[in-house]
């Protein structure tokens, strides 16, 4: 599914149908997934259709943008470092190009979505919360429905660190595609209490093709975040 | 002409300048005090533009309360430019007009001081403590509604009835408010009835899992379902839940009650379970007691 796509625009497989139909007045685009349908209009023509992986927390609307993945416990000693695989939802999005800018059309994902709370209700952060198992492999995913997480835990910290969440700042995503939908991070514990998460932008292996950024597309005054801290706790 | 820098002016010079009646305007000529209100319009009316265009470009990544914020200091800031570049000319009013409007400030304030003082004092320590801001949805009094702006005198409300209410500085704050935004997460919890014959047990793990499954229903703190009374009628079966303040419609928490109620009501439904009606059961101790009337009529 995910690719460019030259004027004539249609995707279909046994989940979701995509397609474009320029035979009405206005470009009609029109989306049909999980018994939903969605139709928008396009006032513009476009060069190009563009369907990436987009940061997973989008739907289903914009209350958070932070993801929280959760996985069974992990003891860390001090001074060690371990890498491991965790999967995380896949949000689709499709873009529209012209004149070589990048504008949303529509966003969707074939995996229910779950909220949770970070921290203390007043000072806390609301994050896209989703449940993942440990690997020490790259794990077979559905790339619609998930994408694989390499982080490497690094525990800076003189104890013991228990170690079962990791909150990650969307604005410092960076999505890659290819044999599957992957990202790098790294994770910093400092204290029991305290830890950094990072993106570290390579592309992984078999993931060649880099996403488009979302507050990218849409123009946000922002630039990419470096690292975001966890300071309510790991477990 | 008295000068209005320097040395004061003597008894003389006042009763002198306060009799000339030629001298009522000062040496202002009427193009200074032309160019003063054009200015003064100028700025007015770009400061407008400039709001209308910033809005149109920042809405979407500003706060409404942080966007009329920039938009009123850029056009304090542009009123400020245009007095300070035309007001040198003006400074040589004369000494009547200065002292008439003084007096009239004076007697404003005097008149009304009391209620626009303490409403500004009010104001400030709103913009000072900060418990709300533009958006959140309050309940203080008898008014429940969505902030549309704070003032320095009054604050903008906007009810769920669509009615806009002003409410005084001072009022709103020696009144509680509660603000229902102030936190990223709430809670809210509601009572359904069950049968006495009903498996409780059945009807927490259906409710259980129909939170869980909800998408804004937070997975943490996790919802709590639990027996919290058992009454004449039913066994009444609360749960707690927690959900994303920016999500709730808190309206009278009306997406609550049209999302998740109708589906509790289902599902408790579709698994035999009932929501009873109150009913009353009348035991006898002497059965002889039982419909007198009836017996008498028998005899």
């Amino acid at each position: 599914m995910f690719g460019r796509y030259d004027r004539g625009f249609s995707y279909t497989d046994p989940e979701v149908n995509l397609q474009i139909d320029k035979t009405t007045t206005l470009p009609e685009y029109r989306r049909e997934c999980g018994g939903m349908v969605v139709t928008k209009h396009l006032a513009a023509d476009y060069d190009a259709i563009h369907i990436h992986p987009v940061e997973p927390v989008n739907l289903p609307q914009e209350i958070t943008h932070h993801l929280e993945i959760s996985f069974p416990p992990i003891v860390l000693p001090p001074s060690t470092k371990k890498k491991i695989f965790l999967t995380f939802p896949v949000e689709i999005g499709v873009f529209f190009e012209i004149h070589k800018e990048m504008n949303i059309l529509d966003i969707f994902s074939l995996v229910p979505t779950k909220f949770s709370l970070y921290g203390l209700p007043s000072t806390g952060i609301i994050t896209r919360w989703y449940r993942s198992g440990i690997f020490s492999d790259i794990p077979a995913t559905d790339l619609h429905r998930e994408g694989v997480l390499e982080l490497t835990l690094i525990n800076s910290s003189a104890t013991t660190a228990d170690v079962s969440r990791a909150v990650f700042d969307s604005y410092g995503m960076q999505l890659f595609y290819g044999d599957r939908v992957s990202m790098t991070a790294t994770m910093e514990i400092m204290s029991p209490l305290i830890a950094s998460t990072t993106f570290t932008g390579l592309p992984p292996n078999g993931c060649p093709n880099r996403s488009i950024d979302l507050y990218a597309a849409r123009k946000f005054a922002i630039g990419p975040r470096k690292s975001f801290f966890m300071e309510s706790g790991m477990a | 002409m008295i000068p209005l820098a320097g040395v004061l002016p003597n008894s003389t010079e006042v009763v002198t300048a306060l009799n000339d009646e030629t001298n009522i305007v000062g040496n202002a000529s009427p193009k200074e005090i032309s160019l003063f209100i054009v200015s003064l319009v100028v700025a007015y009316v770009l400061g407008l533009a400039i709001a209308h265009y910033l809005k149109l470009k920042l809405s979407h990544r500003l706060k409404p309360d942080q966007l009329t914020l920039l938009t009123r200091v850029i056009r304090v800031i542009l009123i400020l430019i245009a007095f300070g570049a035309t007001v040198p000319g003006l400074l040589d009013l004369s000494f009547t007009i200065l002292t008439l409007i003084f007096v009239g400030i004076i007697a404003i304030i005097g008149i009304s001081s009391q209620k626009v003082i303490s409403n500004m004092v009010g104001g400030l320590a709103l913009l000072y403590e900060h418990p709300f801001a533009s958006g959140d949805f309050i309940s203080t009094g008898d008014v429940s509604g969505t902030v549309v702006s704070t003032r320095l005198f009054s604050v903008l409300v906007r009810t769920t009835s669509g009615v806009s209410v002003q409410i005084p500085n001072d009022q709103i704050y020696s009144s509680d408010v509660s603000n229902y935004h102030a936190n990223v997460a709430r809670r809210y919890e509601y009572v359904v009835g069950i049968r006495y014959k009903d498996d409780v047990k059945k009807a927490i793990e259906i409710i259980y899992g129909l939170l869980e499954d909800y998408t804004f229903v937070l997975k943490n703190p996790s919802p709590n379902v639990f027996v919290s009374d058992i009454d004449a009628d039913s066994v009444r079966v609360m749960f707690r839940i927690w959900f994303p303040s920016v999500w709730a419609d808190t309206k009278d928490d009306i997406s609550f009650q049209t999302e998740i109620l109708p589906r509790v009501k289902a599902a408790l439904e579709a698994a035999g379970i009932e929501m009873p009606y109150a009913h009353r059961e009348i035991l006898f101790a002497d059965p002889d007691l039982r419909f007198p009337e009836l017996r008498a009529g028998q005899q």
